[in-house]
C-alpha cells in the first residue's frame, strides 16, 4: 500500500473533524494525494504552483492566523528548495507547520539524482523546534499524520515514492507511534538493526538472512523518529546487544545513522555501521530497475547483513 | 472622493517624530543597525500603527486584529520604536537594541511564549531573510478570509529585497487568490547595502511591473502621512485584488547628512554626535503658505501652485467681518477646496463665537483648527477642543500681538497641537512683522514645554526670508508664509528661499550645540558636503576647506 495514499486519506479525515486543517500544495498535489482534501475542502486547499519558497511561507502566515497548516510536495523542493524560508519562517518562530513531503530517496527512480533527494534529514534535522519523521508504512503514516497535526510546532515527515508492504497490522493501536521513540519490530540479542522508511523491510529480511546464515539473533527497530531520536532505546540497544547497524534510504551523512551514532557515542558506546547512499549522487532507473539501483548504492539486505557482521567483529570480546 | 482624514495631522507628526528619535538612540547605543531604512519607513510604520490599523497593544493577540508584516526586517529599530511609542513596551527599552539578553534582537522575532525572552508583544513575523514577509502576509489574509474576518494585512517590503525571486512567487499567488484583505507597501528608498539599486538590480518600472502581475497599484510620496492616509483608505475600497502602495521614500530621512547616502543604510552615528542628531529630529519645520495673499486667483490654482513645490500645510485664514474687519471665506468654500487636494488644512479662524460654528469646520474636513482665545472663554474652548479631538482634527489657539497667553489654558495644554503666535495684527494679509513678538514666542516656547506642552509654535504674520530665522531662533517650526510665497511672481524660487534660510537656521543651531558638547569637528566631518552651501552664512567656509 502507498505511503502518498494513506497521507491523503489521513488528511481529507482530519479535514472533517477539524477545521482549522489547511493545505498548501505546489503543482504536486494530485501525485501527493492532498487533492481528496481539495476536492472534498477547496477553500481548505491552496495551490500554489511551483513556487515552494512562497509555498512553505504562505503555510507559516496560514498557522500564525492559527490554522494548522499541511505543506506538501516532492522532497526534491520541499526542504530542497526553501530550506532557509523552513528555517526563519517555520523553525524560529515554532509555528504549526506540517511539511509532509514524498518523493524522498532513491526510489524517486527514472527523474534521478536531481529528484533524488538524499540530504533532506540531514538539513531539517539540523534546525532548532523542527522534528523528523520517516514512517515505515501506511499504517503509520496514518497514525502519525494524526499525532503530528494536533501536536505544537513543525514537523517535517518524509514519504517514498513507491507503494510498500505493510510492516505493522491494520489494527496497530494509534499509540503504537510516539514521537521519540522507536519500535522493536523483532527482538534479538546479538546485535541491533535501527532503520527508518523502505529500509524497514531490508532490515527485517537481513536480520533472517543472518539467523539463517550466521544463526545470529538480530533485533530490528523501526526508528520512524529521526528527532527526536529515541536516546533510551539506543542506549539500551547498545548495552542488551553489543553492536548497532542503521539503514536509510538517505545520504551516510546527517540522517538516521549519524542521529543514532551521537545517541550511541554520548550513552552507551558500541560498534554502529551505517548503510545509506555513500555520499554519492544517485541516478536514473526505471521502475522496474529500482531493486538493482539499490543494489548498485549498497541499500540492500545484503549490504546491511554485511554491516552487521562487521560491526559485530568490533565488539570487545 | 473628499480629502482629509481626521488623523489629529499634528500630532501623528509628532509620534512620528519620537519613531525616529528613539530609532536613532537604539541604533547609536548598539553601535549598530539600520538608521537609513528606519527613516524611511517612519511615516509608513507611524501611519499605520498610530492611525490605520486595528490593534490594541493591551491584547496584542486579538483575533480581529489587523496585522504588520515587516518584511525588510532590517528595519528593525524604527519598527521596534514604532511599536514602544504605539504602546507595546516602554520606549526606554530600545537602550537595549542588539545586545545580548534584549528582547530587541537584531531582526524582529515573532512573539510567543516560545520566545517571549527575545521578543516583544505586537511582533507578528521572524523577520532577517529577505524577500519573504509578502508570502507569509498571503497566508495570514488567507486564513482570514477563510474566518470571515475583517482583519486586514500589511507587509512592508524593501525595494532592495524586491531583487528576491520570492517576492514575484508571492505577486502572482495574491492576484491568483484575489486577496483584497492584503495591502503592501512598497519602500522605494532607491538603495540597498551595495548602492543605489538601479545600479544593483533595477526594480523599475515598478509600477508597470506590480500592475501587470494584476494588483491595484497606487504610487504616493512615503513621508507625507496624507498621501499614505489617502491610498490606504481608497485601499479598502478595492475589491478583489490586492493593493500595492508604492511609498517613494528617502533613505535616511530625517536627518540630512544620512538621507539618500548608501553610506548609512547599515552604519551607526556615534554616540557623542546623538544629542545633536536628536535636536535636527526635533526641529522638523513645516511651512504653511496662506492662499489669501498676493493677486487675486482661485484658490485651487493657488493650492495647486505650492503641493507642486511640495509645501507641507496650507494655511486658510478664516474671517467673518466682527471678530476681524476684513472677511475672505468660511466653512463652506474650505469644504469645496478639500475635494482638490491631500494636503493638511490648516485653518486659522478668525470668527467670533467659533464653539457656535466649530461642527462647520470639523465637517469640513480641516486638519489643525485654530481658535483665537480672545474668541472664547475656557468653557467655550474645552468643548471646542473635545469636539475637534473626537473628530481626529488638531486642536490650536491663536494669540494676538498683544495678548499673554492665558492661564486658563494651562489645563489643557497637552491637548494642543498648535499655538499660533500672531506676529501682525490679524484681519489682512501684507503686514509688516513685529519684532516685538520675538521675546514674548521665546518665553512661550519655554514656558509651554515645561508645562507638558508637545505640539508646534507657529508663526504668522510677516513671516519672509529675513524673519523665518528670527522666529525659527525663538522656537517655532511652523511658518505661515503669506506674501512670502504668493507675492512673488517665482512662487518656486520663493519657496527655495524659505526653505534654505529654515536650514541655514538649523545648521546654525545644531553646530553651535556640536560645538558645546565638544564635538565640533567630527560634526563637521560627518556633514562637510550638506555644509558646503551654507559654508560662507555660518563663517565655516576655512574650517570646511581644512577638512577636505
Amino acid at each position: 500500500m502507498d505511503m502518498r495514499g494513506a497521507y491523503g486519506d489521513a488528511l481529507l479525515e482530519l479535514g472533517k473533524s477539524e477545521p482549522r486543517i489547511v493545505c498548501v500544495g505546489g503543482d504536486t498535489t494530485d501525485s501527493l494525494k492532498t487533492k481528496k482534501f481539495g476536492d472534498m475542502y477547496p477553500e481548505r486547499m491552496f495551490n500554489v504552483g511551483i513556487a515552494e519558497a512562497n509555498l512553505v511561507s504562505i503555510a507559516a502566515g496560514l498557522a500564525i492566523a492559527g490554522k494548522i497548516a499541511f505543506a506538501s510536495t516532492y522532497a526534491a523542493f520541499i526542504p530542497g528548495r526553501c530550506v532557509d524560508q523552513i528555517r526563519n519562517t517555520i523553525c524560529y518562530p515554532n509555528l504549526d507547520v506540517k511539511l509532509v513531503v514524498s518523493h524522498s530517496g532513491l526510489t524517486v527512480g527514472p527523474d534521478g539524482a536531481s529528484h533524488q533527494q538524499i540530504e533532506d534529514m540531514s538539513t531539517t534535522r539540523a534546525m532548532p523546534n523542527m522534528r523528523v519523521l520517516a514512517p515505515a508504512d501506511a499504517v503509520s503514516v496514518k497514525h502519525l499524520i494524526k499525532t503530528i497535526a494536533f501536536t505544537a510546532g513543525p514537523f517535517y515527515v518524509r514519504l517514498p515514492r513507491p507503494a510498500s508492504e505493510l510492516v505493522y497490522p491494520e489494527s496497530a493501536p494509534a499509540d503504537q507511534f510516539k514521537i521519540g521513540r522507536g519500535n522493536i519490530l523483532v527482538d534479538g540479542s546479538d546485535a541491533t538493526i535501527m532503520a527508518c522508511g523502505l529500509m524497514i523491510k531490508k532490515a527485517m529480511e537481513a536480520a533472517d538472512l543472518l539467523k539463517r546464515d550466521n544463526g545470529l539473533s538480530c533485533r530490528v527497530v523501526d526508528m520512524f523518529s529521526i528527532k527526536p531520536i529515541d536516546v533510551d532505546l539506543v542506549s539500551r540497544c547498545a548495552k542488551e546487544t553489543g553492536a548497532i547497524v542503521t539503514a536509510e534510504e538517505h545520504n551516510i551523512i546527517g540522517g538516521l545513522g549519524s542521529a543514532v551514532a551521537e545517541a550511541a557515542s554520548e550513552n552507551y558506546p558500541a560498534p554502529i555501521k551505517r548503510v545509506g547512499v555513500p555520499d554519492r549522487f544517485g541516478e536514473s532507473a526505471r521502475d522496474e530497475e529500482i531493486d538493482s539501483l539499490l543494489d548498485k548504492y549498497g541499500l540492500t539486505t545484503k549490504e546491511i547483513a554485511r554491516a552487521v557482521l562487521e560491526a559485530r567483529s568490533r565488539m570487545q570480546k | 472622493m473628499n480629502m482629509g482624514f481626521n488623523m489629529r495631522y499634528l500630532e501623528l507628526k509628532r509620534q512620528i517624530r519620537e519613531v525616529r528619535m528613539l530609532a536613532i538612540q537604539g541604533i547609536a547605543e548598539a553601535g549598530s543597525g539600520h538608521p537609513g531604512a528606519s527613516f524611511s519607513a517612519a511615516e509608513i510604520m507611524g501611519t499605520l500603527y498610530f492611525r490605520k490599523m486595528n490593534h490594541d497593544p493591551k491584547r496584542p493577540d486579538w483575533p480581529d486584529r489587523d496585522y504588520f508584516i515587516n518584511s525588510k526586517a532590517h528595519s528593525a529599530p524604527g519598527f521596534y520604536s514604532a511599536l514602544a511609542v504605539a504602546g507595546y513596551f516602554p520606549p526606554d527599552e530600545i537602550r537595549t537594541l542588539r545586545k545580548l539578553g534584549s528582547r530587541l534582537q537584531g531582526h524582529p522575532v515573532r512573539y510567543s511564549d516560545h520566545q517571549k525572552n527575545h521578543s516583544v508583544p505586537g511582533i507578528e513575523y521572524s523577520g532577517g531573510s529577505e524577500g519573504i514577509g509578502l508570502s507569509v502576509g498571503i497566508g495570514i489574509a488567507l486564513a482570514s478570509r477563510l474566518d470571515n474576518k475583517r482583519s486586514r494585512v500589511y507587509v512592508l517590503i524593501g525595494d532592495g529585497e524586491s531583487n528576491e525571486g520570492q517576492i514575484w512567487e508571492a505577486s502572482m499567488a495574491a492576484a491568483k487568490f484575489k486577496l483584497d484583505n492584503i495591502v503592501a507597501i512598497l519602500d522605494r528608498n532607491r538603495i540597498q547595502q551595495d548602492g543605489f539599486t538601479e545600479d544593483i538590480m533595477p526594480l523599475d518600472p515598478t509600477k508597470d511591473k506590480w500592475a501587470a502581475f494584476n494588483w491595484q497599484v497606487f504610487e504616493v510620496d512615503g513621508h507625507r502621512v496624507e498621501q499614505l492616509m489617502d491610498a490606504l483608505t481608497k485601499a479598502e475600497e478595492i475589491r478583489d485584488k490586492p493593493v500595492m502602495i508604492i511609498a517613494n521614500t528617502v533613505k535616511g530621512s530625517g536627518i540630512r547628512h544620512m538621507a539618500n547616502n548608501p553610506q548609512w543604510h547599515g552604519k551607526a552615528p556615534s554616540k557623542k554626535q546623538l544629542p545633536v542628531l536628536i535636536e535636527e529630529l526635533e526641529s522638523e519645520c513645516l511651512i504653511a503658505p496662506s492662499i489669501i495673499a498676493g493677486a487675486k486667483e482661485n484658490y485651487e490654482e493657488k493650492i495647486k501652485k505650492v503641493e507642486r513645490e511640495g509645501i507641507e500645510l496650507i494655511h486658510l485664514d478664516v474671517m467673518d467681518g466682527k471678530f476681524v474687519p476684513n472677511s475672505t471665506f468660511l466653512a463652506d468654500t474650505i469644504k469645496k477646496l478639500r475635494r482638490s487636494t491631500s494636503l493638511p488644512f490648516d485653518a486659522h479662524l478668525m470668527i467670533e463665537k467659533p464653539l457656535e460654528h466649530i461642527d462647520e469646520y470639523i465637517d469640513a474636513r480641516c486638519d489643525i483648527v485654530t481658535v483665537h482665545v480672545e474668541a472664547c472663554n475656557e468653557g467655550e474652548f474645552v468643548q471646542i477642543k473635545d469636539k475637534l479631538l473626537a473628530a481626529g482634527i488638531s486642536p490650536g489657539v491663536a494669540i494676538n500681538p498683544r495678548t499673554t497667553f492665558p492661564e486658563w489654558l494651562d489645563p489643557y495644554i497637552k491637548d494642543i497641537d498648535v499655538v499660533n503666535v500672531m506676529s501682525v495684527n490679524p484681519g489682512a494679509s501684507g503686514q509688516k512683522f513685529m519684532p516685538e513678538v520675538l521675546p514674548k514666542m521665546i518665553a512661550l516656547n519655554k514656558n509651554l514645554r515645561e508645562k507638558g506642552f508637545r505640539g508646534y509654535i507657529e508663526a504668522d504674520g510677516g513671516i519672509d526670508a529675513v524673519t523665518l530665522q528670527q522666529v525659527y531662533d525663538a522656537g517655532s517650526r511652523i511658518f505661515v508664509a503669506g506674501s512670502a510665497v504668493y507675492g512673488n511672481s517665482d512662487i518656486h524660487s520663493a519657496i527655495i528661499e524659505l526653505r534654505h534660510e529654515a536650514a541655514v537656521a538649523l545648521e546654525r543651531k545644531l553646530l553651535d550645540q556640536a560645538t558645546r558638547l565638544g564635538v565640533r569637528k567630527e560634526w563637521l566631518n560627518a556633514r562637510k558636503h550638506i555644509l558646503i552651501p551654507y559654508a560662507t552664512r555660518l563663517g565655516i567656509k576655512g574650517e570646511l576647506h581644512a577638512i577636505e
